[in-house]
């Protein structure tokens, strides 16, 4: 899961999967999905019991909401496979 | 697997161990600060990371290696705060997590392109995006989630 200077740089990557032409996203929308409710607690006394459960579910729904439901963001069986 | 409570104390003593030093406590620190025996905290650190499969130890050791968002061993997603540059990021989409641990500060994220070297700078304060260079630097997941993910050191 890496940052490059653009698309074009990703592609050129050595190690870049075919598979992962979907795997783009915007800095903004990224800076989204890691802003869900459950990161603003990271620090508090009782992440780990009571906001890192939460984390699954608010990072599927947010992915849903922009458009990136397909098994290589939702982490579900490809169709097929299962 | 301990109490819930011992573990939240746990985690929460990493957490803040690495965003106040920009490195992980040891299991024995971890123990002394918990009040609990060496082995005890050695085997209640196990615990936290199976809780936490996120972020995992440095394999057959009990050295914390990855404790996202941020990252006990280096990588190229180098983060400073108040101008100093000591914590790294776990990954790069981590890294734009890493502003949720540094309340009202610029959290900047220096990282090399990993096509050209050239470099990706990020600035965030408080989950906003205050300054990109390039403008078109992107995020990029080359393997899924899930099952098809690669082994964790190798995100």
């Amino acid at each position: 899961m890496n940052l490059f200077r653009s698309e074009e740089h990703a592609r050129r990557w050595p190690a870049f999967q075919a598979r992962s032409e979907e795997g783009f996203i915007g800095l903004a929308e990224l800076a989204g999905f890691f802003a869900t409710e459950s990161r603003h607690h990271m620090l508090d006394a009782d992440y780990l019991s009571t906001w890192y459960p939460r984390r699954a579910e608010e990072r599927r729904a947010y992915l849903e909401r922009i458009g990136k439901t397909s098994p290589f963001w939702l982490g579900t069986p490809d169709p097929g496979t299962a | 697997m301990a109490d819930a409570l011992l573990m939240d104390r746990m985690f929460q003593r990493i957490m803040r161990g690495l965003v106040d030093t920009g490195r992980a406590p040891q299991y024995a620190e971890l123990a002394r600060a918990l009040g609990v025996g060496i082995e005890q905290g050695r085997l209640l650190l196990h615990d936290v990371m199976r809780a936490y499969p996120i972020g995992w130890l440095h394999p057959e050791t009990d050295y914390i290696a990855s404790f996202p968002p941020l990252n006990n061993l280096p990588t190229q997603y180098r983060v400073t705060v108040r101008g100093e540059q000591r914590w790294f990021a776990q990954c790069g989409f981590e890294a734009t997590s890493a502003t949720w641990l540094f309340p009202g500060e610029t959290v900047r994220v220096d990282a090399p392109c990993l096509d050209c070297g050239d470099p990706v700078t990020v600035e965030m304060r408080d989950g906003r995006i205050a300054w990109v260079d390039p403008p078109g630097v992107v995020g990029h997941l080359n393997y899924g989630f899930g099952p098809s993910r690669g082994r964790p050191p190798f995100l």
